[in-house]
């Protein structure tokens, strides 16, 4: 039984189609102990039949510490989305729901190097003295959250010095309950600056800026 | 099992002159997309959010809307009207409209990252309730948590549900939650309500509603389904109670979404008024939905806006030419 509907199919390989550059999605899964490992993974491998720039790149959670560890992942499933290097562009949790169209925003920016950056946001990252991590909490049912992952992962696209995560929070309770996370989206930032909603560009840069 | 909700911005190009821009993605926006469209109109929405739906996809269920015998998912009404419309050619982008210049033949469109040109607007910004402001508000929002009766009310069979506000919404929305509703107690700051008089007689005759005058909202505690309350503030004492309730409805107004408008378009209370084609004090420039001047905000109210409005629009550019 397919995850994705053949009119889904359909869709994503319009979208997958003004793909430019390869893009590789890197799963973190292992075969206990996570819940929704199995399910990313027969995701994957039927959005990269959809086309031929995309690959998939499986790595044992359990048994390759080394990759995981350059990765830094520490939970799981995850996903890296990898064009010519490693943006620090990170999915924790299945990317389905409307987070399905964050995964595909992710694929094609890194695809095609056109992200929605202002000039002014553009300026801010040039200059960022030191590392910025954004996890953005989301829950699959949630319309207001791909904008808040796609503002993350469009500054981590840009800036080496930023890595930005979707977290499902329904996946990952504890990290839910350790940064209070009651309603999403929710940007955590840095560990400990938080914003609710999905606030604009300004918005997030002025809690960046906050954090450092 | 897992839904995946796809909703992927179409590739527009700013050098065109688009027939139509359609400034919001809810209903209203979505059917005059639509109608647009199939009228061969070169039509461009421009929706802010990544999803187009507006406050549909913010409504769980929907109830009241014509065609949908069994309750229909928000969200799921809301991708439908999208996947239709742009079925037949809307292109929509997902940006934040920052500035309009919409005085001459030709509009301006400023996002944050383009100018869009067109030869007619359709404002379709729609309406936001106004909100409460305090802690569990928004994060119970489609969890007991409502701003909407006639959509909401008859998920509350037998339950004791709270309406907080002073004015005709509140008072006349209790009066059709107690249909469904056991109790429905409408708590407000003070006991001098803003309701007309006809409307506070009819709600102290029914006798399913309470009226608690001289309490604030401090919280709404919904996290525990085996403890939902609010916490109320009483006024001059300070003095803090719990009160159960299994939802709570929020009547404290609405905030038209025309900040962008004000001095450009004629607006009353904040809100634009049109005529009866939809068309504006300004010429080329449209609106639908709730963002309009009227008296009945609903998803089968906006669809009928938008079309009307399409159908003006389309007659418009068979005329318009550059001046």
């Amino acid at each position: 039984m397919p995850i994705l509907d053949d009119k889904t199919k359909t869709e994503v390989t319009k979208i997958l189609g003004t793909m430019i550059k390869p893009v590789t999605l890197k799963l973190f899964t292992q075969p206990f102990e996570c819940g929704y490992c199995k399910d990313t993974h027969e995701l994957l491998e039927e959005i990269v039949e959809l086309n031929p720039l995309l690959k998939l790149e499986v790595v044992q959670f359990d048994q390759d510490t080394d990759v995981v560890a350059e990765f830094g992942i520490d939970k799981i499933p995850a996903i890296a989305v990898i064009g010519d290097r490693d943006y620090g562009i990170r999915f924790y949790g299945i990317p389905a729901g409307y987070e399905f169209s964050s995964l595909l925003s992710a694929v094609l920016m890194v695809s095609t190097g056109v992200h929605k950056l202002t000039d002014q946001a553009k300026k801010f990252l040039d200059n960022l003295a030191k590392p910025v991590h954004l996890q953005v909490f989301v829950t699959p049912t949630c319309p207001y959250c791909p904008p808040a992952v796609i503002m993350a992962h469009q500054m981590a696209f840009y800036s080496d010095k930023v890595k930005a995560d979707m977290v499902e929070v329904s996946e990952f309770p504890h990290i839910g309950n350790k940064y209070s996370v009651q309603g999403v989206p929710r940007t955590v930032v840095n560990e400990k600056w938080f914003m609710e909603g999905a606030a604009p560009e300004q918005m997030l840069i002025d809690k960046i800026k906050e954090s450092l | 099992m897992f839904d995946f909700n796809l909703s992927m911005p179409t590739n527009a190009d700013p050098n065109t002159l688009y027939d139509l821009i359609i400034i919001g993605g809810g209903p209203a926006g979505l059917t005059a997309g639509l109608y647009a469209a199939r009228y061969k109109l070169k039509t461009l929405m421009l929706e802010k959010a990544v999803i187009s739906g507006g406050q549909l996809t913010a409504t769980e269920w929907v109830e009241n809307y014509p065609g949908f015998p069994e309750p229909i998912l928000g969200q799921k009404l809301a991708k439908d009207m999208e996947s239709q419309a742009k079925q037949f050619g809307l292109e929509i982008i997902n940006e934040s409209v920052i500035d309009v210049d919409l005085a001459g033949s030709i509009k301006k469109i400023v996002t944050d990252y383009s100018t869009w040109q067109a030869k007619s607007v359709l404002i379709a910004t729609g309406s936001a309730s106004r909100k409460l402001g305090v802690p569990g508000e928004k994060e119970n929002a489609g969890r007991g948590v409502s701003y909407c009766a006639t959509c909401d009310g008859p998920f509350y069979p037998d339950k004791i549900v709270a309406v907080i506000g002073g004015g005709n919404s509140a008072f006349e929305e209790s009066i059709f939650l107690a249909k469904y509703a056991s109790k429905v107690v409408i708590i407000h700051r003070s006991d001098d309500y803003r309701a007309d008089k006809i409307i506070q007689d009819k709600v102290m005759a029914n006798p399913k509603i309470e009226l608690m005058p001289g309490y604030a909202v401090q919280s709404i505690e919904f996290a525990n389904s085996d403890d939902k309350h609010l916490v109320l503030v009483e006024q001059g004492t300070g003095a803090e109670i719990s009160f159960p309730a299994d939802g709570v409805f929020i009547f404290i107004g609405h905030v038209p979404n025309t900040k962008l408008f004000e001095e450009k378009i004629e607006l009353e209370a904040g809100y634009i008024v049109t005529d009866r084609r939809h068309f504006t004090n300004v010429e080329g420039v449209w609106a639908a939905g709730d963002v309009e001047a009227k008296s009945l905000r609903q998803v089968a109210t906006a669809v009928g806006d938008g079309a009307c409005a399409a159908f003006w629009i389309n007659k418009y550019i068979e005329d318009w030419t550059e001046n």
